[in-house]
């Protein structure tokens, strides 16, 4: 949908852009104020990208709108630079330097602990623009004298020397901002740091590296910050030290927090409200000092209430009026989508990797041991899986199977032991690693990407399969990666869920949840595919349904499933695995397993769960 | 003035600053470690416990009341505060929980503007704590040592109350593990409650206790936020013993770093939790698993 | 439009006739500049809307909250109290502005107040807002030189004339100077020099000095001016220089390093309730009374908040102490005025601000108009006139008002004959004398136009 109309989205953007300064003086917006939602919009866009599409919240923006600031600024004033805009430019590009390196220590920890250390690392720049480098940065008095933007264009020069003109100058800046952050989040970059904001650690078990994309938008929403800095710089003539301040970043949270998230327009809406409200309680109403507690509370209730911001709000009632209809239409596709399709039901081959055999061991473990404190969980497990095999992986609860399964796919490290996977030891590598090598899993509990649409939640997998683990493609359309359309299709159709393409996905029944999870898996073209209990939760049917899908998935593909059925995995596996306490019990064809007089006292004749 | 005299001086000061974050932290520690939410309105109580203390002493020419009627006020608040509205916010993504306790914050400083204005009220010391105590390296001021005693018995006492009672073990308890003391059938919302009022007592109490030193203002709070940040980060999220050792840690280097140069304490302060954050992630006592 | 304008078409007339006295009196104004004059001239700034009308307005950004608050509030009484006066054509003001009738050239005053917390950021964007939404022809306010500086330039960007309020930095008629701004009051380099030798005679030669410094540009120049006197002078020593930013919390690190730097004296150039807190918790730290506190650059109401005892023989440099209404005819005609409307004497602050609308309003009738170049030369020719402390006049190169210094000491609890007399006026200290060369600090005015 959102391809259907190019250029909607920014042709809106130009149009208001303009139709701004004719409208908003009616409603009660002084050209400055205008100037500044625009400045602290841009700021704001970069934001968003950070934690709207990215899921990270920083309370630390302040530290690069500040940098980007003071060295603009400082070049315009201190060092006589007269290029006003390669001047932003250089700023934009300091602040991004700098925000790659806060990046590289803030985001060794996720959640509040993010939060802290942003907070913590913004306050060492306000500190540093302070005193040690106060003799660059004015200190106390910040760097006033900046010029205003003028191009000698030959036969006249241009100036941006009133309020109006200014906005001309910012208004095209926070276009051309718009217009690269639709870009961007449009791009596969968009896609991944979506699906990373929904759950980064399914986005890395897919073969994406988590901590590069979250550094990518760190600097990315630095790179805004810094630029806006510069801007508010040469609109008031003065850089002020205040950029640097706690405040600053409280404001910007509290605008984005209020217009909406996730939209890149909601840090306008929210800038524009605040603004606003601060002229008008202050002037209007002459509430004095007070006007920042009715936006304490303004802001409190919206948070409560409406906590995807004016713009979210909006958005949901209108989806509420469209809505009724459309969801009866949903719960009624639920059951039926897996038999209406038909069709080729050939999974896209393997992904051939150079390495890639295609006889002998694919997998081999040996002496895998796992020790959670005093507990051990995994005791030297030998393990050694074949090309083309099915093999199926039982056990009592408790047996130490989802630990094993983990160890496998690196999610966790051994205690000791050695796996090889291609040839290859692995051992110790990331997850991300081991599933750009071809080895992944589909996991127990579902890990999807809730908030996205299957179609998304495919992409995101497949382009992990097309792009590597990490790639700055920041500009490109997702339509022309080859073979990405055709790939997330036949995938999706080959868990069934095609017709549900565009539903998001906690819209999904449970079922349909299972098969996405599998899917995702597929998704990423494993030469291995580790299955840990894909039937657990299902009805009759839907478990006959799903042998029957697991089947045609396993065509040239190595598979290796956990689960209870057990009359499922002895009719899909050609060999089993027995685990107990951690322990390799036996090993051999169903039928063997079957007869084995072990597994039988420890299994099957005993509790079975 | 790099002379030994002025660095045992300075270490005075930084043990009074220290016990001050020390507290202060603990109090955001115990919070964040029982309920998962990192209150960002924290330093605001503290604010409210100056502002709450410096009313009840203007009524009753008391330190004594001052101090026990700000701290009660402060757990007023922060239980009122946790009833009506963060508890709502258990369920929602931290970033919810980061984002309102923010706007509180901002909404208490605000109000106490309103009432207040904006300039500085000043709370005497008691008056069996005034005047100037010979240390033999330096003279300092008496009421700052008897500050370090008074945060010194209020970290004890809350000691106890964490260690030795069964509040503080369901509370430690669930610093461990949530689910597990959801599971034992134990009231955790009432424990979250009381949680919550005891941790913002802790903030609001360091807020009356220090108010003599300082003059009071409306956003005082905002800078001891962002230092008990650190606090916590260096000591590790969640540990009562990691906020003392943080609390002392950053005490002493804003403090020794400001004999050589004030105007770098606080740059060094945050340099120093950079490195414990590349050396040891979860902080100096932190464990793994809470983020 | 120009023709409509009745300013504009009274700017043109007059100024030929002006330009006509410069040549006859020796052409003091290049030819070149006066030249386009002859014809209306361009729109600049908020010229000629802002004086299109019959009222005026002056914007100005004022501390209400924050550190400074306290000295903020008190200069807000001086500016009103002076628009007050100018709008009932008042006795003191036609004493400094003799052709003043009522109001300025015939129209009221309208003060717009902000509060700039002393930040100057908040202080650019208030008056951004003054100059784009209500024309203003006048900008003032700053209790902090950062904001005096930061309005400096804004001024000279946006052709507004800016009257400078309190600041101390001997930047803001030194390398910040700007064509535009004009400042009233004095300065480190003046307090300094003033301060100086009573220092030297009260204490000797030879001293070990400790210095407190706000981090911005008027402590560093105030510590840098003093310190310079004081050593090339009476062979002092500077053992210690604490900078602390604007509205510390605490002073306890600071002070005690001052505390065993082994100093005699402790120069506290802090200001607004930082000066009251640094020295309430020196008074803690037993370094007063055990080292001469000086305050070279004296705050409004210091001794009424840090309280008389401490203060007792307290040296200070100011710029206005009310009992100088026993030397001065037009500062007992201010005194009383002030006192009869707010019920206390005015500080230094109040009679700062009140001057400078007072000057203004003088220039300005003396240009003839509101056109802010020829409201500037009116200034820069520099003609003596009487304040509140006696006979001043403007010195053309840097826009700094050539005035005394007054060097005051407290009286301490017993000398005062009634609750507001902290202050036993030492010297009137005059200010030529005092003042660096022009171009010393590095200043240079920029365009007109």
């Amino acid at each position: 949908m959102r391809y259907a109309r190019p250029y909607l989205v920014e042709t809106l953007t130009a149009v208001g852009l303009i139709a701004a300064p004719l409208v908003l003086p009616h409603l009660g917006f002084v050209p400055n104020t205008i100037n500044r939602i625009l400045v602290w919009g841009l700021f704001g866009i970069g934001f968003d990208i950070l934690f709207g599409f990215t899921g990270l919240l920083s309370f630390g923006q302040a530290a690069f709108f500040g940098t980007g600031g003071f060295v603009a600024a400082y070049l315009m004033t201190t060092a006589g630079f007269p290029h006003v805009v390669t001047a932003l430019f250089i700023g934009m590009i300091a602040a991004g330097v700098v925000g790659w390196l806060v990046g590289l220590i803030a985001l060794r920890r996720t959640g509040i602990y993010f939060a802290m250390i942003t907070v913590a690392i913004a306050e060492v720049f306000f500190f540093v623009e302070f005193s040690p480098l106060a003799s660059v940065t004015g200190g106390e008095n910040g760097l006033p004298g900046v010029p205003t933007p003028s191009f000698d264009l030959g036969f006249t020069v241009v100036k941006f020397n009133t309020d109006y003109s200014i906005y001309a100058f910012l208004a095209f800046w926070y276009f051309l901002g718009m217009v690269v952050a639709l870009r961007i989040v449009r791009s596969p970059v968009g896609a991944i740091l979506a699906a990373i904001r929904d759950n980064p650690l399914r986005a890395a078990a897919v073969g994406h590296n988590v901590h590069a994309y979250k550094l990518t938008a760190f600097v990315i929403a630095a790179a805004y910050a810094g630029f806006a800095g510069g801007l508010l710089g040469v609109m008031q003539g003065f850089m002020p030290p205040d950029a640097f301040t706690f405040d600053t970043s409280g404001q910007l949270v509290m605008q984005a927090a209020i217009g909406g998230t996730g939209t890149l327009f909601g840090p306008l809406v929210g800038a524009a409200l605040w603004l606003y409200l601060s002229d008008f309680l202050q002037k209007a109403l002459d509430l004095g000092a007070a006007w920042k507690l009715v936006l304490g509370v303004v802001f409190v209730v919206l948070v409560i209430f409406l906590r995807r911001g004016i713009i979210g709000g909006i958005a949901d009632l209108r989806a509420l009026a469209r809505g009724a209809g459309k969801a009866a239409a949903d719960t009624a596709a639920d059951g039926a989508g897996f038999h209406e399709e038909v069709g080729a039901d050939e999974a896209m081959p393997a992904h051939h990797r150079a390495s890639d055999r295609t006889t002998g061991p694919i997998l081999e473990a040996t002496g895998l041991t796992k020790r959670y404190g005093g507990l051990l969980a995994n005791n030297d497990i030998n393990f050694t899986v074949n090309h083309g095999e099915l093999r199926g992986v039982i056990g009592p609860n408790g047996a130490g199977k989802s630990t094993f399964f983990k160890m496998l796919t690196c999610e966790v490290p051994p205690t000791a032991g050695r796996i090889v996977f291609e040839g290859q030891d692995i051992t110790g590598m990331s997850v991300t690693d081991a599933c750009q090598l071809g080895l992944t899993k589909s996991y127990q509990v579902n890990q999807l990407f809730t908030h996205l649409t299957v179609r998304e939640n495919m992409t995101v997998a497949v382009l992990a399969d097309r792009r590597g683990k990490f790639r700055l493609d920041m500009f490109r359309d997702p339509a022309r990666i080859e073979g990405l359309n055709e790939q997330v299709d036949r995938t999706l159709h080959l868990v069934r869920l095609t017709r549900r393409a565009d539903t998001k996905v906690s819209d999904l029944a449970y079922g349909e949840k299972r098969r996405l999870e599998i899917g995702l898996a597929l998704g990423t073209s494993p030469s291995l595919l580790l299955l840990d209990e894909p039937l657990a939760g299902m009805s009759p049917q839907e478990r006959i349904d799903t042998v029957k899908l697991l089947k045609s998935i396993a065509r040239g593909r190595t598979m290796i499933v956990i689960d209870h059925d057990m009359e499922a995995l002895f009719e899909l596996a050609e060999r089993i695995t027995v685990l107990q306490e951690g322990q390799v019990l036996v090993e051999g064809t169903p039928e063997e397993i079957k007869a084995n007089p072990a597994v039988q006292e420890a299994y099957l004749g005993g509790v079975l769960e | 003035m790099i002379n030994w005299v002025n660095f045992a001086s300075q270490a005075v000061n930084g043990l009074v600053l220290g016990a001050l974050l020390a507290l202060i932290s603990s109090g955001l520690t115990i919070i964040y470690g029982t309920l998962g939410v990192l209150n960002l309105a924290h330093g605001a109580l503290f604010m409210i416990g100056g502002y709450a203390g410096y009313v009840v002493y203007g009524f009753t020419e008391s330190y004594v009341a001052a101090v026990v009627g700000g701290a009660l006020f402060v757990m007023l608040v922060g239980i009122v505060m946790e009833r009506v509205i963060i508890r709502y916010f258990y369920a929602r993504p931290h970033e919810d929980q980061i984002l309102v306790t923010f706007g509180l914050g901002i909404v208490f400083v605000e109000v106490i503007r309103f009432f207040f204005g904006s300039l500085s009220k000043v709370v005497p010391g008691p008056s069996w704590a005034t005047g100037i105590t010979p240390l033999g390296f330096m003279v300092y001021p008496t009421y700052r040592l008897a500050l370090v005693a008074i945060v010194a018995v209020a970290l004890v006492v809350l000691f106890f109350v964490l260690y030795r009672t069964r509040l503080g073990m369901i509370v430690r308890a669930g610093i461990e593990d949530s689910t597990m003391v959801g599971a034992l059938g134990i009231n955790v919302y009432r424990v979250f409650m009381v949680v919550f009022g005891i941790g913002s007592m802790a903030a609001g109490f360091a807020g009356i206790v220090n108010a003599p030193v300082v003059s009071l203002t409306p956003d005082m709070g905002e800078a001891i936020l962002v230092q008990t940040f650190v606090v916590v980060v260096i000591g590790g999220v969640g540990s009562f013993p990691g906020a003392i050792l943080g609390g002392l840690i950053a005490g002493e280097i804003i403090s020794i770093t400001s004999m050589f140069d004030p105007g770098y304490s606080y740059v060094m302060l945050f340099v120093t939790m950079t490195v414990v954050l590349v050396l040891r992630p979860y902080g100096l006592l932190g464990t793994a698993g809470r983020e | 439009m120009t023709k409509r304008n009745p300013e504009a078409s009274r700017f043109t007339r007059r100024t030929a006739m002006q330009v006509g006295a410069g040549i006859v009196g020796g052409a003091m104004i290049p030819p070149g500049l006066s030249l386009p004059a002859f014809a209306a001239p361009a729109p600049l700034g908020t010229w000629p809307e802002g004086s299109a009308g019959s009222t005026v307005s002056i914007g100005a950004a004022v501390p209400r909250t924050g550190s400074y608050a306290a000295q903020g509030e008190d200069e807000l009484k001086g500016m009103e109290l002076a628009v007050q006066h100018i709008n009932e054509g008042h006795a003191l003001i036609k004493k400094i502005s003799p052709k003043t009738t009522k109001g300025v050239l015939g129209k009221q005053v309208k003060l717009l107040v902000a509060d700039s917390g002393a930040k100057p950021n908040n202080a650019v964007q208030a008056v951004q807002r003054f100059i784009a939404e209500n024309k203003i022809v006048l900008m003032t306010g700053s209790t902090s030189s950062a904001v005096a500086v930061a309005l400096n330039k804004f001024a000279e960007r946006e052709k507004v004339l800016y009257a400078v309020a309190i600041s101390g930095s001997n930047d803001t008629t030194g390398k910040d100077c700007a064509r535009y701004s004009f400042r009233q009051c004095f300065y480190g380099e003046t307090a300094a020099n003033a301060i100086g030798p009573v220092l030297l005679k009260a204490f000797g030669k030879g001293k070990k000095a400790a210095f407190m410094t706000p981090d911005y540009t008027y402590g560093h120049t105030v510590t840098k001016s003093v310190n310079d006197y004081l050593t090339a002078n009476g062979g002092w020593t500077m053992v210690t220089n604490q900078v602390s930013p604007l509205g510390a919390p605490d002073f306890s690190q600071y002070l005690t390093n001052i505390a065993n730097s082994g100093a005699d004296v402790l120069v506290n150039v802090n200001w607004g309730h930082d000066a009251v807190l640094s020295i309430q918790q020196a008074k803690q730290f037993g370094i007063l009374p055990k080292m001469k506190l000086v305050v070279p650059y004296q705050v409004p109401f210091l001794a009424k908040e840090v309280g008389a005892d401490i203060m007792q023989d307290v040296y200070a440099a100011t710029d206005f102490w009310w009992t100088l209404e026993d030397k001065y005819p037009l500062a007992k005609m201010f005194v009383e005025a002030f006192d009869k409307k707010y019920g206390y004497k005015p500080e230094w602050g109040a009679n700062n601000a009140y001057m400078q609308f007072a000057i203004w309003a003088r220039m300005v009738e003396s240009a003839g108009t509101f056109y802010p170049p020829d409201v500037i030369k009116a200034y820069e020719k520099g003609e003596k006139f009487d304040s509140t402390v006696g006979e001043v006049h403007f010195r053309g190169a840097d826009h700094q008002l050539v005035r005394p210094v007054v060097i005051v000491k407290g009286k301490g609890p017993k000398a005062m004959k009634n609750k507001e007399d902290f202050w036993e006026v030492v010297e009137v200290v005059p200010g030529e004398p005092l003042m660096q060369k022009p171009d010393a600090f590095g200043c240079s005015l920029g365009d007109y136009t």
